[in-house]
């Protein structure tokens, strides 16, 4: 190999301003405390519960404007804070800004004492549930769906199952065609997808034999693999990065509390999730059912918002944009959102293109 | 502190990740020669029955690519400073970056949380029961033999990434390109590392690997549950079986609970909408004489 040049006065040079960094960092790390890292924290009161899971009305920031209420839907892996991460990157925050009356439902911490519950429970039962809730609350017939990653293929089961107590469903990076990672076979994107393939069902089955649960570790370390470097590199140069600079070391912080946050995943809705849609594509196929009745995305004859990062690496656009060729309306609208699966809600840009454009979009359809 | 303090700081956070590995290693084995080793609790039981063979032959495998690793990465960091201008605080630095026990403690994730999560009860008390205690052994052993594969199938990558690296490093000195700073160098070194390690991931060996270390923690969880069924049986405890079997007729119930609630909503809600119905009519019938 032929010798390489680092000049040692740069080094130096450089190693010592990584030490003010680090001196300033120490500084401000010591001043930190909890309330600093508050995550979720736009007000908001419980108006149902059952079980582990509970339903949450937020107060309003602004005159209302949209007249239909909307339920937020998150998945069973992560939890829907992120929706709602920081006051300057809050999803929930826009859509109360611009005059949306909303809600939002927490699933709770699923334990081993949860592991025979369904996507069955989960969607035919207490989604069903929270939105009967809202509707009787209202006194309307229907309501409007915005459901996030996992939590939109809940929304999107029973929007094709209960099509009557739905005014319009808004999608975000959500999979529908869970083989679609396939088309543009990115390297790096659709990792889960390739994963799970890789597994043979009875590895999955045995796997929540002996926990219970798909354990939240498991998934964190998952997703992990995706970024295999930025893992590396997150704790040491990524730090190094923003220690010295409040506003990105709280972002920082908060992000990792979000990420620290992960539910156990009940064990026989992960068997579903794994098995009959990330391996056998049953959604897409029109054979996935609940509660033995058909999913037939067909069904889904309200007004459809698709919204898609463009860098999504965990749910690669094409798995989403499936929906648009099976659903039973033609009121169909894409948003693609520039950056990827985290960076739709907290990423300075997109996060203001979406709260704008599920409010404009809605407006539309009042 | 001095600037060569920061760099040795620096060195040492980027290289806490991966600094305990060898040493891990090194316990273990040592660990597994004790107890395969005369004069111990183990040693007493017929050390033919335990399944160490595998473990062994991974192992080894594990250790060449480990030499070929070392090596390498001690030639990069070498390469990377001028004969004349040798810094210890650098070299030291960078032999943290290109250090490849840094991707075997930082990028098996996977493998650690299986590991934590198998290894959550410590069963070493019980040594009465041979069959069943060899069952959790050789499961250990497996999860440990897979686990050192699938680190030769990353230590692989490592290699391959290096070499590029090593390619690149030499294609810009041919070019009398210089790297001013040694954030320059580890940016290449993260752009190279990361697309090996994207490409490896997808890789038959490198999923196949996974997937083994992934059933062998499995096995082994199960083994663990089988030895504390038998015991909380002995001791009249419940058994995971049993709590299991207790926490579905609960979730049925609560099932069927929630469907009675439901239906009895829809009855009343039924019944409000008929009354409804009724009230407009009677309202709007004009042999009544109202209107509304």
């Amino acid at each position: 190999m032929t010798a390489n040049q680092i000049r040692s006065e740069q080094a130096i040079s450089e190693a010592a301003a990584l030490g003010e960094k680090i001196a300033r960092g120490a500084t401000l790390f010591s001043k930190l405390r909890d309330n600093d890292v508050a995550i979720a924290t736009t007000p908001k009161d419980e108006v149902w519960h059952q079980d582990k899971v509970s339903l949450h009305h937020y107060r309003p920031l602004a005159e209302q404007k949209i007249a239909t209420p909307v339920l937020i839907v998150y998945g069973l892996i992560g939890r829907y804070t992120m929706a709602d991460l920081q006051e300057d990157r809050s999803l929930v925050r826009n859509l109360l800004k611009l005059g949306v009356d909303l809600y939002v439902v927490d699933w709770g911490n699923p334990s081993r004492a949860d592991r025979w519950l369904t996507l069955d429970d989960y969607i035919d039962g207490y989604l069903a549930d929270c939105v009967a809730a809202i509707r009787e609350r209202h006194g309307i017939d229907k309501v409007n769906l915005l459901g996030i990653c996992e939590g939109g293929v809940f929304t999107t089961c029973y929007a094709a199952l209960h099509p009557e107590t739905v005014k319009s469903m808004m999608l975000t990076i959500t999979p529908i065609d869970f083989h679609g990672d396939t088309v543009e076979n990115r390297l790096g994107h659709g990792f889960i997808n390739v994963w799970t393939r890789s597994l043979a069902p009875e590895d999955i089955d045995r796997l929540i034999d002996a926990y219970g649960n798909l354990p939240g570790e498991f998934m964190g370390a998952v997703f992990s693999q995706m970024t295999p470097m930025r893992t590396l590199l997150k704790y040491n140069l990524d730090l190094l990065e923003v220690v010295d600079d409040d506003k990105k070391f709280l972002n920082f912080l908060r992000m990792e509390k979000w990420i620290a946050d992960r539910p156990h995943h009940p064990g026989e809705a992960a068997k579903q999730w794994l098995k009959d849609l990330y391996q056998d594509n049953k959604l897409i196929e029109g054979t996935f059912t609940i509660n033995g009745r058909k999913v037939d995305l067909g069904n889904i004859t309200m007004p459809v918002l698709n919204v898609f990062a463009k860098d999504d690496h965990i749910i690669p656009p094409a798995t989403s944009q499936a929906l648009g060729a099976k659903v039973g309306t033609k009121d169909y609208k894409e948003l693609p959102l520039p950056g990827g699966h985290v960076g739709v809600f907290v990423g300075g840009k997109s996060q203001a293109l979406l709260g704008s454009g599920i409010v404009n979009w809605l407006a539309e359809r009042s | 502190m001095t600037p060569l303090d920061y760099m040795k700081a620096m060195a040492e956070l980027w290289g806490r990740g991966g600094k305990d590995f060898a040493a891990a290693q090194q316990n273990f084995l040592a660990g597994m020669m004790k107890a395969t080793g005369s004069g111990t609790p183990l040693g007493a039981l017929p050390t033919d029955m335990f399944d160490t063979q595998g473990l062994a032959q991974a192992n080894e495998a594990l250790s060449k690519l480990w030499s070929s690793a070392l090596e390498m990465s001690q030639t990069i960091t070498r390469k990377m400073q001028s004969a004349e201008q040798q810094d210890p605080a650098v070299a030291e630095l960078l032999s943290k970056i290109f250090d490849p026990r840094a991707w075997l403690s930082g990028t098996d994730g996977m493998d650690q949380a299986l590991q934590r999560m198998a290894e959550g009860p410590r069963l070493a008390d019980l040594w009465d029961t041979e069959r069943k205690m060899l069952t959790l052994f050789n499961a250990w052993t497996a999860l440990r033999r897979r686990s050192l594969e699938h680190n030769a199938v990353i230590l692989e990558a490592w290699i391959r990434a290096a070499g590029r690296f090593a390619k690149d490093l030499n294609e810009k000195a041919d070019r009398k390109e210089v790297l001013g700073s040694w954030r320059d160098v580890v940016t290449l070194w993260v752009e190279t590392a990361n697309t090996t390690l994207l490409e490896t991931q997808r890789s038959e060996p490198y999923l196949n690997s996974q997937r083994e270390v992934l059933k062998a923690s499995t096995d082994l969880r199960l083994a663990q549950q089988e030895m504390a069924a038998f015991y909380s049986e002995i001791f009249g405890y419940p058994t995971r079986e049993e709590m299991d079997d207790v926490h579905r007729t609960v979730t049925e119930l609560r099932r069927e609970l929630r469907a009675f609630q439901r239906a009895n909503r829809g009855t009343k809600t039924g019944l409000r909408q008929q009354s409804r119905a009724s009230q407009s009519r009677i309202q709007h019938d004009p042999d009544r004489g109202t209107s509304s």
